[in-house]
């Protein structure tokens, strides 16, 4: 179970192309309104977040125990339909909760 | 200019696309290996359903990442943020914890560890032999 989870490269890149746009998305704003923090006038690289590699295992293991979790939760259903496959309708069931506890 | 603006605009939303789905093929060899283990299948459009919503979770989860290390006065994330972005479920937030125990025990203080093991070990020789003894 320990060798099947997210690539942390892969999560790293995730994270960065997000934060790049919201980056790019705050220097739009402040260019629309300049007064607000000219000082700090670093470039767009320097001011971008970065995750530590510790920090991205850690996503990698949130992010697999949501799938893990959404897999359980849905097959408790289908087995008490008596189904051995996972169906639209037992993820519908338990996908409210799912989203609640993450 | 605009057309630089919208030629950025397409390249990003191509990374995005290679990002969602190497991100997809990852979720399904981790959903497929669950659903092994418990003896279920899973439908294809479950599969691809699952693995859109992980990676809306990731979007969203390193949106929270980045306000909590700023938050912090932090440019880098780190793994309380990890951390607190599971604040709101008690048993995650524990498994979290744990799992970065973990992290933190393989690392930095590993000699400090194997030094502690190896005592432990010999003290359970000893008493193995003590036992032996009489």
């Amino acid at each position: 179970m320990e060798e099947n989870t997210f690539d942390p490269d892969l999560i790293r890149a995730i994270f960065r192309l997000v934060w790049e746009r919201r980056g790019a998305e705050r220097e739009k704003n402040q260019l629309s309104e300049p007064e607000a923090e000219a000082g700090p006038s670093t470039s767009k690289r320097s001011r971008l977040t970065s995750a530590n590699a510790n920090a991205l295992k850690l996503s990698c293991e949130l992010l697999r125990v949501f799938v893990t979790e959404a897999i359980q939760r849905a097959a408790t259903i289908a087995e008490a339909e008596g189904s051995v496959k996972i169906e639209a309708t037992h993820l519908e069931r338990i996908l409210p909760q799912l989203l609640l506890d993450f | 200019m605009a057309s630089d603006v919208e030629r950025g605009e397409e390249d990003e939303e191509s990374a995005s696309e290679l990002l969602r789905d190497r991100f997809r093929l990852c979720t399904i060899s981790i959903a497929e290996a669950e659903a092994k283990q418990i003896g279920m299948e899973v439908s294809q459009p479950i599969m691809a359903c699952i693995s859109d919503l992980a990676f809306k979770y990731a979007q969203q989860l390193a949106k929270d990442l980045e306000l909590f290390a700023q938050h912090g006065g932090r440019k880098s994330v780190n793994m309380e943020d990890v951390i607190l972005s599971a604040h709101r479920n008690d048993h995650l937030s524990s498994l979290l914890r744990s799992f970065s125990n973990d992290l933190k025990a393989k690392e930095p203080q590993s000699e400090r560890k194997r030094k502690k093991n190896t005592k432990k070990e010999d003290k359970a020789v000893a008493d193995v032999l003590h036992i032996v003894d009489p």
